[in-house]
């Protein structure tokens, strides 16, 4: 689905965004890209999307070069959400759909009352302003931009930002489904857990370069210490030790009355990223 | 088409949100107001006194609006206390002029309007230019007046208004990923301007002029207000894309405005003279738009020519600092 080589871009003399990046995406699978502010995750993104000309190297979409497939057709098959949500707010979530939607043909678009309605955004503000929305809300009619012309390849930044914890699952929710269907997901994001949760492979990005790439368990996997700490009851004390998991085998090697919790040493994927980057996230 | 209609569509919203179109036609009011109530009632120039001093007799068959004075002082104290007035010394037996202060039009105006009475006996006939009467003369000029400056400074602001909302919404940068030409964004916004500030120049000109007498120039009205109209839209337009803010918006405004405005406004109502007005765009588009009021158009294709190619080159400009705005984080 996007193939891209070598990739540089360049915002002046001095400010070089992006040396020379390597990767792949494949068909229905969802890509990490993660990096911290000013990484040049957004910059990348812009140059996939078309924003952006005057880039080095080559990349392409849909097996075509991108330098010619921004046409009118390579739009109508992406979906954006950009990391603010950008929309009308003079205009009401339903007017904003019904204009940005109006620039695709009718046999793709999905439902609007529909796609409102499974990203539980409160039916009686539908026809209220935007201005009148929290954040959540922007975002729910944002995500609902992004998906209303049944996008084969969605471009999603920061798709949680801005939404609870049960507005965030929901949104993973939504974003597992797409995948079912066969969308290509590129995910811009700095939030972990994201990731993690969401993306088949995920690259690192710091100072436009990819520090590491690989599926989140494998990069997790290939730096653990294969170490389980564990925290038991013994005569009546709490206790913990950490040991290795070959120990295990043949059963918990030490006294004990009771273990209360076990738990592996493994990495989290923000460890990996410190780790390769030298950088935290945010 | 579809793609332009929804464009459209959407950008009419969005001025009718701005309250773009309640001040339009408040000003229209205004200078409506303005014309019918106000210039033509209380503007009406008066005639100038006239006084000769002529002690042998020499002019005869001079008019009755003519003062005798019967000495040089009498004659420098007449043209003292009413300064507007103009002197003939004839006490050399041909009529010489004097004034008390003026400047170089004004004075062959009132020189040309004092020896017409002095000779009635036609040795020195005024031309008759035209048939407008002098009121509607006087319309003429000041609806003409007023539509430059509307289009100038609301037109430009109008787009300004509209375009700076949309900038800070963001939503400048969706219209980068949705599956249609970009400059039909430009087109559709320019449009919607150019069609507003026909409308506004239309009633403008029929208010004031009467239908009558507007039906007769209104074409060639147009076509001016059309040119004029492009060039500050598309103007106000590559100044939002390359201004942070309304308030460097403003200065550059009062900038443009200033520069747009004043040196024609000068040069061609009164007897200021600037060498280089000939290279400024907008005194041409002015004097296109009063021959046009008084039935005489701009038929040159070379300013048609040139007038085309400002609003090419400004459209690619306006289309450049589109792009990059479109590009820009949010």
């Amino acid at each position: 689905m996007i193939e891209v080589k070598n990739l540089t871009f360049s915002y002046g003399k001095d400010k070089q965004a992006l040396h020379g990046l390597n990767f792949t995406v494949g068909d229905g699978e969802i890509f990490g890209f993660l990096g911290p502010n000013g990484s040049g995750k957004s910059t990348t993104q812009k140059i996939l999307t078309g924003i952006l000309k005057g880039y080095g190297g080559y990349a392409s979409l849909f097996g075509q070069d991108i330098s010619t497939a921004h046409t009118q057709d390579f739009f109508r098959k992406i979906g954006v959400l950009f990391e603010f949500p950008y929309l009308y707010t003079n205009l009401s979530a339903v007017d904003n759909l019904r204009y940005f939607s109006s620039f695709y043909p009718a046999k793709q678009l999905r439902d609007i009352g529909e796609i409102l309605e499974k990203l539980e955004f409160k039916a009686d503000f539908m026809k209220k302003p935007v201005s009148s929305y929290s954040k959540g809300m922007r975002q729910r009619v944002s995500m609902a931009r992004a998906l209303i012309s049944s996008p084969e390849l969605l471009f999603l930044d920061e798709p949680t930002s801005g939404l609870d914890p049960s507005g965030a699952v929901l949104f993973r929710k939504i974003i597992e489904e797409e995948r079912k269907k066969g969308t290509t997901v590129f995910l811009t994001t700095h939030n972990m857990l994201d990731a993690d949760l969401l993306c088949d492979r995920v690259a690192f990005i710091t100072n436009g370069n990819i520090a590491a790439l690989d599926t989140p368990k494998r990069l997790k996997e290939q730096n653990s210490n294969n170490r389980v700490r564990i925290e038991y009851l013994y005569k009546g004390r709490r206790e913990e030790k950490t040991i290795e998991i070959p120990e295990l085998e043949r059963g918990i090697p030490f006294w004990h009355d009771e273990i209360i919790s076990i738990h592996s040493e493994e990495p989290t994927l923000e460890d990996m990223f410190i780790q390769y980057t030298g950088r935290r996230l945010s | 088409m579809k793609n332009f209609c929804s464009l459209f569509k959407k950008d009419c919203q969005m001025m009718l949100a701005g309250k773009f179109f309640f001040v339009a036609f408040g000003s229209l009011i205004i200078y409506t107001l303005f014309i019918n109530f106000g210039y033509v009632n209380f503007m009406n120039a008066r005639l100038y006194n006239v006084y000769l001093f002529d002690p042998q007799g020499t002019q005869q068959g001079r008019s009755e609006l003519i003062h005798p004075v019967t000495s040089l002082e009498e004659l420098n104290r007449a043209l003292s206390t009413d300064t507007n007035g103009i002197g003939i010394d004839a006490s050399s037996g041909t009529p010489d002029i004097v004034f008390y202060f003026g400047s170089e039009k004004a004075d062959h105006h009132r020189a040309d309007y004092a020896l017409s009475l002095l000779r009635q006996d036609k040795q020195y006939n005024a031309r008759t230019v035209g048939t407008n009467t002098p009121e509607l003369k006087q319309r003429k000029e000041m609806s003409c007046e007023l539509l430059f400056i509307e289009i100038i400074a609301v037109g430009f602001l109008g787009i300004a208004s509209v375009l700076f909302k949309e900038k800070q919404m963001g939503v400048i940068r969706v219209h980068a990923v949705l599956p249609f030409s970009k400059s039909l964004f430009i087109v559709s916004k320019i449009m919607v301007f150019l069609l507003s500030d026909l409308i506004f120049a239309a009633l403008m000109t029929v208010f004031n002029i009467g239908f009558h007498d507007a039906v007769g120039i209104l074409p060639d009205v147009l076509v001016q207000i059309t040119i004029l109209s492009l060039i500050m839209t598309l103007t106000g337009f590559g100044c939002t894309m390359l201004l942070k803010d309304f308030r460097q918006f403003s200065l550059t405004y009062l900038v443009i405005a200033i520069f747009a405005a004043a040196p024609v406004f000068l040069s061609a109502n009164t007897s200021v003279k600037m060498a280089w007005i000939d290279w400024h765009p907008f005194y041409h588009v002015y004097i296109g738009l009063k021959k046009a009021y008084f039935g005489m158009p701009v038929k040159n294709p070379v300013y048609y020519l040139s007038s085309a190619c400002e609003i090419v080159i400004l459209f690619l400009i306006v289309q450049t600092a589109f792009h990059k705005e479109m590009g820009k984080e949010g």
